[in-house]
């Protein structure tokens, strides 16, 4: 399969009570697209900064990262993030005072990719794929369930056409159920649509049902 | 789901918080609306009464400094050499500020009362007061004075008929303001003047009384023949003259009798009796009576101790050849194109005078009772200043509180690629938006409260600022006085309150919105600084 992200030499550090301390030592890793990935690793093991590193919400201390064989810092951090990727948060990060399916628009709206042109309609039928009906998508996010959020963030993140896709404990605030619903749709989104699925997780669950397991450790992604 | 958009939901969807910006900015609103209201009607009031004035700036001599500057002669060689060259307004400064084109004309006037000829009497217009019965019962008034001789003498004194209003320049403020119109003929021209020619204008009530039309000719006499006039040899013929009526005018003073002092107005003081000639017209004419009293005293003076240099010196002999010399302009009216260019135009000409030239814009008055219009101006302003400072602190700060509690949605924008300037503008539509509906609101109530605010304050500077006026003295009627020459306008402080009117105009309205979106503007300043500095990871980890 084809590479969509590769990870070269990444170090990253930060300064704790005056003590640097390295979270990524002379990272290399490379992603191929259309799979769907868990990245596992214990608490602090950066597996966060990693995420957000990867979704150009952060820079490397050295190293580089290529989407597509493109330096994302020669794409432009902020290019990268409108255009090329969507992330799905625990928190869903929605915004409260749109409705759900306005919330689906607004990465439309920001993105410079090619849509079509009856966006709602759009917006709409997304929804609907992942379970949120029209009179759902209608409510304010803040009168929908957990599940139902996530999935609307999940929405939203396809919403802009991207191909890859992050998602940082997206079933941390999830029951059993809601998280095996949302880790199908991931699947179906790799396996049935393309889309290479990075997914920052503890779960087990979560990692069992993913294509590809990637460890953290000492700074250093390893094939499980 | 553009930024535009979203910030129209936010307003629309948060409502607790809407209502309460809105509110704020109804009441900054109505306090901009009542300042900028009660400043630009004591401006404008201030502006339409200027406005209502004549445009004059007046040139003459400042007789102060010219006393001052004497008495600090002492050597007496040198204080007579100043009085032989004593300052003068000289024609060819008046014709200078002719040439700047803020100047429509200048007046220099001389007034001189004149007689009817001995022969073929000009009847002058009659009022049929008490005056002129006076005139008609005893032929004039006794007068007393010394002759030539010294001997004091007694005659009758006859008086004067007509009114002689002389100028250097062919125009005049009287009729360049239409205070008198030219029905038929013409105004004399510079040629006239230059020459001297024997021309006038006189009033259509004068023309028709005595059937005269334009180019017909009427006599005058430039004095009656007294006693003193006949020892100098001056005769009936020396002092009468002819001259061509080259214009009839109409004027807007008639004298009615229900006018205050009509009974002691003479005929002379009627504008219907008033001649317009230029001022050599007059010199011309009073030249061979001038030549005779001359000759006499130069004849009588020589080689005794009277004589002095001045009658000795036939550069000091009224001549044709020394009229203009010889010809004294006291002070200048000058008319400006613009009442509001006057304050300018004396500015850009002070610096330039000569040592005791003065060049008033006669504002003195004016500004004085201006001035409770100008402190009521004063602290309107800076009740404006005050509130809109205020206003952008607070709205600052809100704005600044708000973001703090809006960072998720900032972090969740700036991560799906929104850039910070769309971030920014959101909230700067927002604040916009709210603020348009809090001035929309408030121009209604601002504008009830602005008006009878602005009145009330008005009465209590008045009365507290105690500006007085002095009483003017009529004259006859409808303000014509024969002798003034003084072309200012009389104003008093009614004129000046009877202007003042707080109305919220679309001009006020208009910088009310520019003013709110400056606010807003600025009030986003600090704010979208903070968003710069915002890091949409740091904001996003510490939410998860």
């Amino acid at each position: 399969m084809a590479e969509i992200l590769r990870l070269e030499n990444i170090n990253y550090s930060y300064i704790d009570g005056g003590y640097e301390r390295q979270i990524l030592k002379d990272l290399s890793f490379a992603f191929e697209a259309g799979k769907f990935y868990t990245v596992l690793g214990p608490s602090g093991s950066g597996k966060t900064t990693l995420l957000s590193l990867v979704a150009g919400l952060d820079t490397a201390k050295s190293g580089k990262i290529y989407f597509d064989g493109k330096d994302i810092n020669e794409i432009g951090l902020h290019k990268f993030r409108r255009n090329d990727i969507s992330i799905v948060f625990q928190q869903y990060n929605l915004i409260s005072y749109l409705t759900a399916v306005e919330n689906v628009m607004l990465a439309m709206a920001e993105t410079d990719n090619e849509l079509p042109k009856d966006k709602k309609n759009v917006a709409y039928n997304l929804l609907e794929r992942f379970g949120i009906v029209r009179s759902k998508a209608d409510r304010m996010v803040n009168q929908l369930s957990g599940g139902e959020q996530q999935r609307v963030a999940i929405a939203r993140s396809l919403a802009s056409n991207v191909n890859l896709i992050f998602a940082d404990e997206p079933t941390g605030n999830l029951d059993t159920a809601t998280e095996k619903e949302i880790i199908s749709i991931f699947k179906e989104l790799a396996h049935d649509f393309g889309k290479t699925i990075i997914v920052v997780t503890h779960s087990d669950t979560v990692s069992a049902m993913s294509d590809q397991r990637v460890l953290l450790k000492d700074g250093k992604l390893t094939q499980i | 789901m553009n930024f535009i958009n979203r910030a129209i939901k936010n307003v629309s969807r948060r409502m607790s918080k809407t209502v309460l910006l809105i509110l704020t900015f109804f009441l900054i609103s109505n306090l901009v609306i009542i300042g900028l209201g009660v400043s630009k009607a004591s401006e404008s009031a201030k502006i339409l009464t200027r406005q209502k004035m004549r445009a004059v700036v007046t040139y003459g001599l400042d007789y102060n400094k010219i006393w001052q500057y004497a008495d600090s002669i002492e050597d007496e060689d040198e204080l007579e050499e100043f009085y032989n060259n004593y300052p003068r307004v000289r024609l060819e400064e008046v014709s200078a500020f002719l040439q700047d084109e803020r100047v429509k004309t200048a007046n220099t006037v001389n007034i001189n009362m004149w007689y009817n000829d001995s022969q073929n009497s000009l009847d002058f217009v009659h009022l049929n007061n008490q005056a002129e019965e006076d005139i008609d019962s005893n032929g004039g008034q006794s007068c007393w004075y010394d002759d030539v001789t010294g001997e004091q003498t007694c005659e009758t004194y006859k008086n004067p008929l007509f009114l002689i209003k002389s100028n250097m320049f062919p125009d005049m403020i009287e009729f360049e303001d239409g205070e008198y119109q030219i029905v038929s003929g013409r105004f004399y021209t510079q040629q006239e003047i230059d020459n001297g020619a024997l021309v006038c204008l006189i009033s259509e009530n004068l023309a028709a009384l005595n059937g005269v039309s334009v180019g017909d000719s009427i006599t005058l006499a430039v004095n009656y023949l007294a006693g003193y006039m006949q020892q100098f040899g001056v005769t009936a013929e020396d002092l009468e003259n002819s001259f061509e009526v080259i214009g009839i005018f109409s004027h807007n003073q008639p004298i009615t009798p229900d006018a205050p002092n009509f009974n002691y107005c003479y005929p002379y003081e009627n504008p219907d009796n008033m001649i317009f000639m230029p001022s050599t017209t007059i010199y011309m004419a009073q030249l061979p009576m001038q030549q005779k009293q001359f000759d006499y005293y130069a004849e009588m003076y020589a080689g005794t101790d009277k004589s002095d240099d001045y009658y000795n010196d036939p550069a000091n002999r009224p001549s044709e050849e020394n009229m203009e010399s010889q010809m004294y302009i006291n002070d200048v009216t000058l008319l400006l194109n613009d009442p509001m260019e006057v304050e300018d135009f004396v500015k850009d000409y002070q610096a330039s005078l000569s040592q005791f030239a003065s060049l008033s814009a006669n504002n003195e008055e004016f500004n004085r009772l201006a001035k409770p219009l100008d402190t009521l101006s004063m602290y309107a302003n800076f009740i404006v200043w005050l509130v809109i400072i205020n206003a952008i602190v607070i709205i600052t700060l809100v704005t600044a509180l708000t973001l703090k509690t809006r960072e998720y949605e900032i972090g969740v924008l700036l991560s799906i690629g929104a850039s910070k300037f769309k971030v920014i503008a959101q909230f700067f539509i927002e604040l916009a938006i709210v603020a348009i509906l809090g001035f929309t609101l408030s121009v209604v109530s601002g504008s009830l409260i602005a008006k009878k605010i602005g009145n009330t304050v008005l009465e209590y500077q008045i009365a507290s600022s105690e500006v007085s006026q002095d009483e003017d003295y009529i004259y006859n009627n409808n303000g014509f006085d024969p002798w003034n020459t003084d072309y200012t306008t009389d104003i008093s402080l009614e004129d000046l309150v009877a202007e003042y009117e707080v109305r919220i105009s679309p001009i006020i309205i208009g910088e009310i919105y520019v003013l709110g979106l400056g606010i807003v503007l600025i009030s986003v300043i600090i704010p979208s600084f903070m968003i710069m500095r915002y890091n949409p990871k740091k904001i996003l980890m510490n939410q998860n």
